[in-house]
């Protein structure tokens, strides 16, 4: 009996957490402010691509530019967001809009569902890492 | 009593390896060995994420067979309902491969979790398809737990069947996640449903083996576990045999 009970609490737990996390993971740059879930002043995660030449690391921090149709938002990072985290990759940044910045305190590298070979052809290559700024 | 289950156990003994299990079997190890000798060494890296990709290799496999081996379970609950006689085997199969696809859901989740390491930067992230994934694992888990609790073999045969029957409905559940929520989790590569294979030849190819191999795996271990499973029944159908007659004995004597 007490396992079932520790297992019926798992689940609970763990329909839980999905329900606080929204079942939606994330917002689209794009829709900060426009949709419900995605206000400006609440903490929230927020996707888009790292935008070209937007890069930069200051001290410690990571400090780059997320683009999603065409709308773009600058993001601070303490720290290195790890995974293969670089730019043209989509990324879902966690943490709250401070003015015109969103202040993230995590990072979660989103990639795709495409699998190249690092030794395919130049083109195919060139493909598999272009920028994609409608990823998601 | 103890005569009687040593003889049970011998008989089924004798059963255990077959001509079928030997050929699964061998299967199994030749599929798996192409899968580490492909994975690891013939297959290229991954443009964007390097070697990580390697990872695909055990960690889609094992997603697919969970989600057979418990479709094998609902499917023999199924039988074991609808038929006249309410067969043991189909129970046992049920049980079995409810048990091989625990594990394999399991192993799913852990070379997930190293994989979502190394690319998205975090062991774990409470997206659709993980927390989808991670409930399946749970709903199993306590499916099993639920065929331990005891009393006759047709009792546990008839709880275990409905639990089967409905947990089955959380597999489109969790696949179909990533198409109706926003995900972090990759959606399919190859069952796509739009005919577009992203993926490398050789990449593909090794990842085709790779559900071969661990298919075999999971027959050759279900086969295995349900007649372990029959050898079990037996010993407590003979001790429950036992006890009714050491009852009946009593009973007697105080007559």
């Amino acid at each position: 009996m007490a396992v079932l009970v520790t297992i019926v609490l798992a689940g609970g737990t763990i329909v839980t957490k999905f329900l606080t996390s929204a079942i939606d993971y994330y917002c689209n740059v794009d829709e900060i402010g426009l949709r419900a879930g995605c206000e400006a002043g609440r903490r929230i995660r927020v996707q888009g691509t790292v935008e070209k030449n937007s890069l930069t690391a200051v001290n410690n921090s990571t400090n780059f530019v997320l683009i999603f149709n065409e709308k773009t938002i600058r993001v601070v990072y303490e720290g290195d967001p790890g995974g293969i985290f670089q730019e043209c990759i989509p990324v879902v940044a966690q943490g709250r809009l401070v003015g015109d910045v969103f202040e993230a305190t995590r990072i979660e590298v989103k990639h795709s569902n495409a699998y190249v070979a690092d030794n395919a052809d130049r083109l195919t290559k060139a493909e598999a890492q272009e920028c994609s700024p409608q990823a998601g | 009593m103890t005569s009687a289950s040593s003889t049970t156990t011998q008989t089924f003994t004798a059963k255990v390896a077959t001509p079928t299990t030997r050929l699964v079997g061998a299967m199994a190890i030749v599929s798996m060995a192409w899968v580490v000798l492909g994975g690891l060494f013939v297959t290229p890296s991954d443009v964007n994420q390097g070697d990580a990709v390697r990872i695909m290799y055990v960690h889609v496999p094992t997603a697919w067979v969970a989600y057979l081996a418990f479709i094998v379970t609902a499917i023999a609950s199924a039988c074991w309902l609808l038929s006249r006689k309410h067969a043991m085997g189909f129970d046992r199969v049920a049980g079995a491969s409810a048990e091989v696809g625990v594990i394999f859901m399991a192993m799913t989740l852990l070379s997930g979790g190293l994989w979502g390491r190394i690319t998205w930067g975090t062991y774990w992230a409470w997206d659709p398809r993980l927390t989808t994934t991670a409930f399946l694992l749970v709903t199993y888990i306590g499916y099993l737990a639920v065929r331990g609790l005891g009393g006759s073999l047709e009792q546990r045969a008839r709880r275990s069947a409905v639990i089967a029957l409905l947990a089955v409905l959380e597999i489109p559940l969790v696949h179909f996640s990533v198409l109706m929520w926003r995900s972090l989790h990759q959606r399919a590569s190859v069952l796509s449903g739009d005919g577009d294979i992203k993926m490398d030849g050789s990449m593909l190819t090794t990842l085709l083996v790779g559900v071969i191999g661990f298919t075999c795996t999971f027959a050759w271990l279900v086969m295995h576990r349900s007649r372990v499973l029959a050898m079990q029944d037996a010993v407590q159908s003979s001790q429950l045999d036992a006890a009714l007659q050491d009852r009946a004995s009593e009973s007697a004597g105080l007559k």
